[in-house]
């Protein structure tokens, strides 16, 4: 059994010395510092998040997706026929119920992409981390249900089109080296009556030839589970911790994949103890063979302070030590 | 003349002159006395009822000159409320997230003095200003309670004494906003029985503004909220909500927003003109209230003044169509 992260990990802290980003930014935004000195900034920041999460003692890292404003922004920027929003009116949303707020992205044309955009990060990213890394992207319907559409007809020909330029960076990604992408789609479970368009859009995700972590977060996974089970993805992962759901009864039902618990709450200053998390993991083994089994926060911890993301880490590794290592029942899947 | 048509008003926040921000600043660095800061916020406080009344709006707000922001405000304010960390909130915008570390109680009134010396400086009506109890609970992290409902309703009881105090303190429109009343749509019987407490014992008009988010979701369930207003964000969403008043009819009184308050462009008056003329399809003049979409407290000072114009202007246009229809 493996410890890993999702998503994005908190830009600055409450520490006097942990707001060198926010501060950059602003001087940026004002013109006193150049962009090579902002670059320098953002790979400081995301080298100390990739050696905070791996102090921690997580064994999967990512690079905390320091330089995303939100999970569009760096898609958006880089794509053909998207845009971010600069236009007439600036459209600003709420990203579900978090409180954070996203740019919407604005298709103003067929989308197309060299596959690149991911590229310079990740390989920074992995001169870096010592554990095993991990990239990640938007998903496909997250992405064309948050955008803003001026070009396709239909929401299954813009989830498409997303779909293949997605699947183009992944490809770019894994020409760069990478052995796993987590793509973040909490869509595909927020809105379970596109769950065949997501499996479609999937499929062209899975051509790629990289293995892929189809995240979910958010919403408990409950009407979808059993479609999630045969979807192309070597991973799924599910949030079985900050809302009531059913699925930590049914990890049966993936076979052969991997699933990714969330387990202790990204979105909750409240601290989970280490025997709650423990038990979380004891459940899941019931069902999913350690091999095959996961653990994380539910969704990225930048919903948190720096603070509390650290302690989070801390109880997740505890717990999940706690449950595989002194005795606890490790069965294999029937 | 009739002015009890389209009374025009604004949402609650406006932006902060600059002098009231560097004070902000220097207050919190310890470098300036809260005593210095609050004279300072009574100034900004005193100049935008000024401005309010010269650009003519109706019904009039105190701009919230002692508010960082709308949550953060009141949970300072309240017991069993501790600051949280700093979490971010967009782009390279952070605030700290409040935690409910315990229960919940109200050891004095919040807004009180505020509403009383903003009332005191004009004829016109200010309104009483509140966060609702589900945004409240929304928008911190609740360690406290077993549930969210157990800290809605608890959030609830604190927000009604503030508001019966608002109405016995004079005020004759109370706005109790909630936001966040579509996070999570399943819970939206949550925010309505929480927001039927804080207004059971009202006689004051009471109003909610509801803003982002997917207000499809809880449409027409929101009817239900126990509020004589709704208070709408349109501009930002290209009117859309308006067409949901075609399968059920808005029962409600409207605030309808007809300038957006993201963006530094500044709408036409035939632009925002329009937009009320939409509105009127579904409520009548008596019923319908322009305003910016939102808080304007992002927008600097003329800004501000320029969108509130926009809104006055196009008001007396449609009012004129009206008048014109209506034979005296």
């Amino acid at each position: 059994m493996k410890t890993t992260v999702v998503g994005a990990f908190p830009k600055i802290s409450d520490d006097p010395g942990g707001q060198e980003l926010r501060r950059a930014l602003h001087r940026s935004d004002r013109g006193e510092i150049d962009a090579a000195a902002l670059d320098a900034v953002f790979e400081a920041v995301t080298r100390g998040a990739i050696e905070e999460i791996e102090g921690a003692g997580i064994d999967v890292v990512n690079d905390g997706e320091i330089r995303w404003d939100d999970l569009f922004a760096p898609l958006a920027r880089a794509w053909t026929g998207v845009s971010r929003g600069a236009t007439t009116t600036t459209p600003l949303d709420r990203f579900y119920d978090s409180n954070t707020y996203f740019r919407q992205p604005v298709i103003e044309g067929a989308i197309r992409t060299n596959g690149q955009t991911l590229v310079r990060d990740y390989r920074f990213a992995r001169s870096i981390a010592k554990r095993a890394l991990k990239a990640a992207i938007c998903g496909p319907l997250t992405f064309a249900t948050h955008a803003r559409d001026r070009h396709y007809p239909t929401l299954e020909e813009r989830t498409l089109a997303v779909a293949d330029a997605i699947a183009e960076e992944i490809r770019g990604l894994g020409a760069a080296g990478a052995t796993l992408v987590d793509v973040e789609d909490p869509a595909v479970v927020a809105l379970p009556q596109h769950i065949e368009l997501a499996r479609e859009a999937y499929g062209r995700l899975a051509a790629a030839g990289v293995p892929i972590a189809l995240q979910t977060s958010f919403f408990p996974a409950d009407r979808v589970l059993s479609a999630l089970a045969s979807f192309p993805v070597a991973q799924v992962g599910l949030d079985v911790r900050s809302r009531e759901t059913t699925a930590l009864g049914r990890l049966d039902a993936f076979r052969g994949k991997t699933v990714v618990l969330g387990i202790v709450d990204a979105r909750n200053t409240r601290l989970e103890s280490v025997s709650e998390v423990a038990r979380l993991v004891e459940e899941a083994l019931k069902l999913v063979p350690a091999d095959r089994l996961w653990v994380a926060p539910t969704t990225g911890l930048e919903y948190l302070p720096h603070d509390v993301a650290l302690k989070k880490l801390a109880v997740l590794v505890e717990g999940a030590r706690a449950a595989t290592g002194a005795g606890a029942p490790v069965r294999v899947a029937p | 003349m009739n002015e009890k048509i389209l009374l025009t008003t604004s949402v609650g926040s406006f932006g902060k002159p600059e002098y009231l921000q560097k004070a902000r600043n220097l207050h919190a660095r310890g470098k300036l006395s809260t005593d210095e800061l609050r004279e300072l916020e009574r100034k900004a406080t005193t100049e935008w009822i000024r401005i309010q009344e010269e650009i003519g709006l109706d019904i009039l707000v105190d701009g919230e000159m002692y508010r960082g922001d709308m949550v953060a405000y009141f949970a300072d304010l309240l017991d069993g409320y501790k600051e949280g960390g700093l979490v971010r909130s967009y782009g390279n915008r952070y605030y700290h997230k409040p935690i409910i570390a315990g229960k919940v109680s109200r050891p004095k009134p919040m807004t009180v003095e505020w509403f009383q010396y903003a009332q005191s400086l004009t004829d016109r009506p200010v309104k009483g200003m509140l966060t609702g109890p589900y945004t409240m609970l929304d928008w911190s992290f609740n360690e406290a309670y077993p549930t969210r409902r157990d800290a809605a309703l608890a959030l609830a009881e604190v927000v009604r004494q503030e508001a019966e105090d608002l109405q016995a303190a004079g005020a004759r429109y109370i706005q109790i906003d909630e936001p966040a009343i579509h996070a999570r749509p399943e819970e939206i019987g949550i925010a309505i029985e929480a927001m039927a407490i804080v207004t059971r014992n009202l006689k004051a008009k009471t109003v909610s503004h509801i803003c982002y988010g997917d207000f499809a979701a809880i449409y027409p369930a929101v009817l239900e909220l126990p509020v004589d207003q709704l208070d709408l964000a349109m501009v930002n969403y290209d009117y859309r909500w308006l067409d949901l008043f075609d399968a059920h009819p808005f029962t409600k009184e409207l605030a309808i927003g007809i300038v957006d308050v993201h963006t530094h462009e500044l709408e036409t008056v035939a632009e925002a003109a329009a937009g009320i003329r939409k509105g009127l399809r579904y409520v009548s003049a008596e019923r319908l209230y322009p305003h910016p979409d939102c808080g304007l407290k992002t927008r600097s000072v003329e800004e501000t003044i320029a969108k509130c114009k926009v809104v006055v202007e196009a008001t007396k246009v449609v009012r004129e169509e009206l008048r014109a229809k209506v034979p005296a």
